[in-house]
Formats: structure tokens, C-alpha cells, sequence
């Protein structure tokens, strides 16, 4: 697996000294960050191979995916490089052919449904539309893993709902049928629903695709807040790599279903990476602060 | 603690609604004032005809509610205690049969609520998922064939539907389904049980059978009493007791499969136990009533359109509506026609069925829900 990583990134010594660094780690099932500070992760994926039922390529092939307690971490890549899936196997929602995931030190097997529910909360990339439902009627969706089949509503739920609304900013539009909403208001309610499921871990898949700028952001400092004011580690698939870079404390870059490189941003993006994953030519500034400036598509010879 | 107190300010300003609204509790009243009308007039006319006021007085009789020798008759089927022939003919004759529909619309049409979540399209119902021809066809085959089983007949009414649902459900199956693969597989399976049916006509040996047979695939309430009920009353209140208590759980089920999957729910089984229960409810029905066509497909229709989606609202909603309509069609089936009574399932496929496709010419699109 390592000598995958290492074709990967050899081009670069700073990615070199990353991917050592990587295997390193991997013999001490943790990691650290470039200052050499352990960084403990609430999720690992380990020797992870995933494909779909129906056929059998394998779509993923990834040696070792950390994702660090109590952070921010993106992960990023084209379309069809596998982030999805991947995160389709962090949250059980995808059987591994092999490899294992652990949250918290534990096998996700190990978990009913329920408790891994309470521990990790998952918002997928196409919810259906419901029409009729209001947006509180959603939130309180969220507490279902922690209500038995005939247990009403509590008090913890009522404050943990409130928590959510409150957090998403969308008291204003509770009592609202969903199907009355727009498209970055329906995602608010979606994530406040995630939110007051009130898990330690939160996987987001491409919460701000096809919103406005205005609610990308709203999607974005909400995540923030989340994770400053609770400490809940955060993994979130994001299409636009700037952004990823300017919000995340961690990056995860994935190429053809295999990771190319992990890191803080400032460590992670640079023109090689979107050249090689993203074939892009592009400029990268690092002061005053990192920005990613995309100038054309490299001629696709990747394929 | 600032966060914490502006939290509980701000929990009081805005407080829940339940889910019991003014809609809903209005809904039910006017059903069960529907209900209590049409079983008014059903136990008013026939042959021994009353006035509403006699018919009234000799429902709230008092020398009958209060004897327990009198329930004790209809529900387990004991000596009748001797009484007005008012009376007999009221509670013995008429009103069963009025009960009999209440239980057959509740089930059917909690029955069909079910099924539409489950199978997350609005085109299911018992009928169309081939519930009702599988059941109908395993009763079929009991009163022909295996006519001493007929103390049985909502167990193998459910074993009937189950078989044909499984089948179903195998056809339409691949990898996921989709309301159109459902129906199209569920019109087929009906076909085969249609046939069988028909089959098992050479095998009856007198024209009584045939009738009795013919009576039961068209639904109807003739000739239902107390024997009926017994048979259906435990069974009707289990499946729509778990109906009830699962609303939240098909709720949850309508945010989608992987929704339902993040939020801790093991959906297949979720779905699975529910389906048994839909088809438990529609076999009572069946077993008393026989198939009552468009019924367990048209009333969460309906309800949908007046309470909306919401589950919880929609299920107590069926659980009203359906006898309300159930019992008016019934009223229509026994006195429309002076001298004759029709099957109460033509009047249901003809009011039914018309404003089913009122429905689809009206809606933009039909199917998943």
C-alpha cells in the first residue's frame, strides 16, 4: 500500500517527508501534524477497499484515512475519485471488501445501528425531497436514534432540537413546509436535523453544491461554530477546493480512489496537487493568506 | 450559562405544536358523525323497517349494552338472551354487520397507508401489490377445498396475501424498485391469482359455494353478524395498535432509505415487520369482507389531501375515515337498489375507481412519494 502512496507524491520532497511520515504512523496508529504535535483521529479507515455490489471494480483503494478528533477535515478530488464512497464506508452505509473503520478506537461492526447513530451523524449528498413536512418536524427526525419505539418526546430532545435550529439559524422559518423552501434553506434544515442527532463525529457529503453564495457560507460557518463551540470533529466533502483550502484545518486529497495526500492546507494545496488531481494549472498563494487561483485545464492525459 | 438561558427563552417563545391539530381532531369528528348517520340508516331500513327514533332507542337500549349476557352472545358466542324483536333484529342482524365495516375500513385502509410508505409509492395498495388476490384466493380455497379450516380464515387469508406480496415484491426487485416495477409486477401476479381463482370454480360442487365464492372476490358485507367480528375484532385491533405506535417509524422511513439508514433505523427490517403488519390488517379485512376493490388505495388518498403527509396525522386519519366510508358504501350497496343488494366492493370500485383517475388527471405526477 505505501508504495502507492509514495508513486503518488514522489515528485515531491515535501510530500516524501509526508508520506514517511504517514507510514510512521501507521505502525503507531497515530499521527502528527507537521510540528510534530500527536494529533489523536476520531475515525480511521484502515486498508480500505471498496467497490459496489452490482460491479467489480474496486473504487477505492486506500491504505490509511485519518480523520483528526475535534477538526475540521475536507476532503477533496474530482468527480468520480471515490470521496463519496469513502464516506459511504466511514458511516457503514458501504460494506469494505477490506479494511476496517474505528471510531474512537472501536470497529464500526461493533456498533447497533442505533449507537452508531448517537456517535456519528451523516448527511448525504441527494436527500429526497419531501414536500410536506415542516422544518421542525425534520430537526426532530435527528432524535431518533436516541428514542425507543414507544418513548415520546423529552425534555433533552426539545433542548437539543432547539440547540440545532438555533445553531443552523433557521428559527425563522420552523413552522415552513419544506417543500416552500429554497434549495440552501432546505439544506440548513437538512444539517439542523443532522445536528440534533447531537453525535461527537459528523460527515457531511457536499453540503454547499449547488447553493448560493450566501448559504454557502451559512452551510460553512455553521459547521465552524459546531465544531468550536462542541468540539465535534467534522469530515465534509467539498466540490471547490479553494474553499476547502480557506475553511478546513485538515485536507484529504483523493485521486482515483486513492489518497494522494493529507495535511493542513497550507501544506496540501500547491500547483503540483492541482495539476496532478485536479488537472488544473493554477497558482497557489501562500501570503497573506492561501489562495487558489485556477488559470486553465490541463490537457487530460490521465485517462 | 448565557447560551444556556437564551436557549430556554427562546424554547418558551416558540412552543411545539403537537401533532394533534384543529384539522385533524375536525377530520375525525366528521367521520365518526358520518359513520354513526349510515349506521344509523343501515339499521333503520330493510325488511323490518324502523323509524330513526325506534332504530335509535333500540341501539341504546339499555336492557342490551348493559347485559352481559347479551355481549357475551356476540362476542363469544353465547346463548342470546331473549329480547325485543326490535332489538334482535337491530343488534343481532344489522348492527354486526355496520361493525363488520367499520373493522374492514380501518384495516383496509391502514392497511393501504402502510403499504404506500413502505414501498414509498402512491399507486400501492393491498389490491395492487397482489395482497388481496393472494389472500382472496387462499379463502377461495378454503371454503371449496378445506372447508373445515374456516375458523382460520384471516390466518390464511394472511398467508395468502404474504406469498403473493413476497412474490411480488421478488419480481419487481432489482437491486431497488421503483412504483412502476411494483405495479406492473403486482397487475401480473393478480392475473395468475385471478386465474386460479377461476380455476377453482370446476372444483365446487354446488352452486351455493359458487355464489358465497363469487360474493366474497366482489367484497361484500351481506349476511356478516357477530361471527364476523369474533373472528376479526383481535387480529384488526393488534395491526392497527402497532399501525399506530409505527407511524413515526414510516415517517422516518419517508426521509428516505439512507436517511433512515444514517439516523440509526435498520430499515429492511423496519420495512419488512411493517409490510407484515399491513398485511395482517388487510387479511382481516379480506377474511370478513372478501375483496373490496380501490378501498385500501383511494382513503389515504384522501386523508393525505386533507391532513397532509405526516404520518402520525395520516394514520389516525385513515383509522376514521375508513369506516366512515366503508360503512356509506355499504349503505349504498344494501338499500340503493330496492330488493336487491349489491357487493359493497362495486360500489367502492365504482365511486373509487372514477376518482382515483380524477386524481391522476388532476396531479402532475403519481408514483413515488
Amino acid at each position: 500500500m505505501a508504495h502507492q502512496h509514495h508513486s503518488a507524491t514522489e515528485e515531491q520532497d515535501h510530500d516524501q517527508e509526508q508520506a514517511q511520515e504517514y507510514e510512521h504512523e501507521h505502525d503507531h496508529k497515530q499521527i502528527t501534524d507537521s510540528d510534530g504535535v500527536t494529533v489523536e483521529s476520531a475515525l480511521v479507515g484502515d486498508g480500505l477497499e471498496l467497490s459496489y455490489p452490482a460491479s467489480e471494480e474496486t473504487i477505492v483503494d486506500c491504505a490509511r484515512l485519518d480523520i483528526p478528533e475535534a477538526a475540521v477535515t475536507a476532503l477533496v478530488g474530482p468527480n468520480g475519485s471515490g470521496k463519496s464512497t469513502l464516506l459511504k464506508s466511514l458511516s457503514n452505509h458501504l460494506e469494505p471488501d477490506a479494511g476496517t473503520v474505528q471510531i474512537h478506537g472501536e470497529d464500526l461492526d461493533s456498533f447497533s445501528q442505533k449507537e452508531l447513530a448517537r456517535e456519528l451523524g451523516v448527511l448525504s449528498q441527494e436527500n429526497d425531497s419531501l414536500g410536506s413536512i415542516t422544518v421542525e418536524d425534520l430537526v426532530y427526525h435527528g432524535r431518533y436514534p436516541h428514542r425507543g419505539f414507544f418513548d415520546s418526546v423529552s425534555e433533552e430532545d426539545h433542548r437539543a432540537v432547539n440547540r440545532a435550529i438555533e445553531l443552523a439559524g433557521i428559527d425563522h422559518i420552523c413552522d415552513t413546509e419544506l417543500g416552500q423552501l429554497s434549495g440552501g434553506q432546505k439544506q440548513l434544515a437538512w444539517i439542523a436535523m443532522v445536528l440534533a442527532q447531537d453525535t461527537d463525529v459528523l460527515l457531511l457529503d457536499e453540503p454547499t453544491t449547488f447553493l448560493d453564495i450566501h448559504h454557502q457560507f451559512r452551510v460553512l460557518e455553521t459547521i465552524r461554530q459546531l465544531n468550536e463551540q462542541k468540539g465535534v470533529t467534522v469530515a465534509v466533502i467539498l466540490h471547490d477546493i479553494s474553499q476547502a483550502a480557506r475553511f478546513a484545518d485538515y485536507l484529504v486529497a483523493i485521486r482515483d480512489g486513492e489518497l494522494y495526500d493529507w495535511g493542513p492546507p497550507e501544506e496540501v494545496v500547491t500547483e503540483q496537487l492541482l495539476a496532478d488531481v485536479f488537472g488544473v494549472e493554477a497558482t497557489v498563494k501562500y501570503e497573506p493568506e492561501l489562495q487558489v487561483l485556477p488559470k486553465q485545464a490541463l490537457p487530460d492525459n490521465r485517462l | 450559562m448565557a447560551e444556556a438561558q437564551s436557549i430556554d427563552e427562546h424554547a418558551a417563545v416558540r412552543e411545539r405544536e403537537g401533532w394533534v391539530t384543529g384539522r385533524l381532531v375536525l377530520f375525525c369528528l366528521a367521520s365518526v358523525g358520518i359513520t354513526v348517520v349510515a349506521g344509523l340508516v343501515q339499521v333503520s331500513f330493510g325488511e323490518y323497517s324502523m323509524t330513526f327514533v325506534e332504530a335509535w332507542k333500540a341501539v341504546f337500549n339499555p336492557t342490551v349494552i348493559f347485559s352481559l349476557d347479551a355481549w357475551s352472545a356476540f362476542l363469544f358466542g353465547t346463548e342470546l338472551p331473549d329480547m325485543s324483536t326490535g332489538s334482535v333484529v337491530v343488534w343481532n342482524l344489522r348492527l354486526p354487520r355496520v361493525f363488520v365495516g367499520i373493522i374492514a375500513g380501518a384495516t383496509l385502509a391502514v392497511s393501504g397507508a402502510i403499504f404506500q410508505a413502505v414501498t414509498r409509492n402512491e399507486l400501492a395498495s393491498p389490491f395492487i401489490l397482489g395482497v388481496s388476490s393472494g389472500a382472496g384466493f387462499a379463502i377461495l380455497a378454503t371454503l371449496v377445498v378445506f372447508s373445515g379450516l374456516s375458523h382460520l380464515l384471516p390466518l390464511v387469508a394472511a398467508l395468502g396475501g404474504t406469498v403473493a406480496f413476497v412474490v411480488v415484491y421478488m419480481i419487481a426487485w432489482k437491486g431497488g424498485t421503483s412504483p412502476v416495477r411494483l405495479v406492473l409486477a403486482g397487475v401480473i401476479v393478480n392475473m395468475i391469482f385471478q386465474s386460479l381463482q377461476q380455476g377453482l370454480f370446476f372444483f365446487a360442487d354446488d352452486l351455493g359455494v359458487v355464489q358465497t365464492a363469487i360474493a366474497w372476490l366482489t367484497g361484500s358485507l351481506t349476511g356478516t353478524g357477530w361471527g364476523e367480528v369474533r373472528i376479526a375484532i383481535v387480529p384488526a385491533i393488534i395491526a392497527i395498535g402497532i399501525a399506530l405506535a409505527g407511524s413515526r417509524q414510516l415517517n422516518v422511513l419517508m426521509l428516505g432509505e439512507t436517511t433512515a439508514r444514517s439516523l440509526g433505523m435498520q430499515v429492511e427490517r423496519v420495512r419488512f415487520f411493517l409490510s407484515a403488519v399491513a398485511i395482517l390488517a388487510a387479511s382481516v379485512a379480506i377474511a370478513v369482507a372478501g375483496i373490496v376493490s380501490f378501498f385500501g388505495l383511494v382513503v389515504p388518498h384522501i386523508v393525505r389531501n386533507t391532513l397532509g403527509g405526516d404520518y402520525r396525522r395520516l394514520m389516525v386519519g385513515c383509522l376514521f375515515a375508513g369506516p366512515a366510508l366503508m360503512v356509506t358504501a355499504d349503505v349504498g350497496a344494501r338499500l340503493a337498489l330496492s330488493g336487491t343488494q349489491i357487493p359493497v366492493g362495486i360500489v367502492t370500485g365504482l365511486i373509487g375507481g372514477p376518482y382515483f383517475l380524477y386524481l391522476m388527471r388532476k396531479q402532475q405526477s403519481m408514483g413515488e412519494l
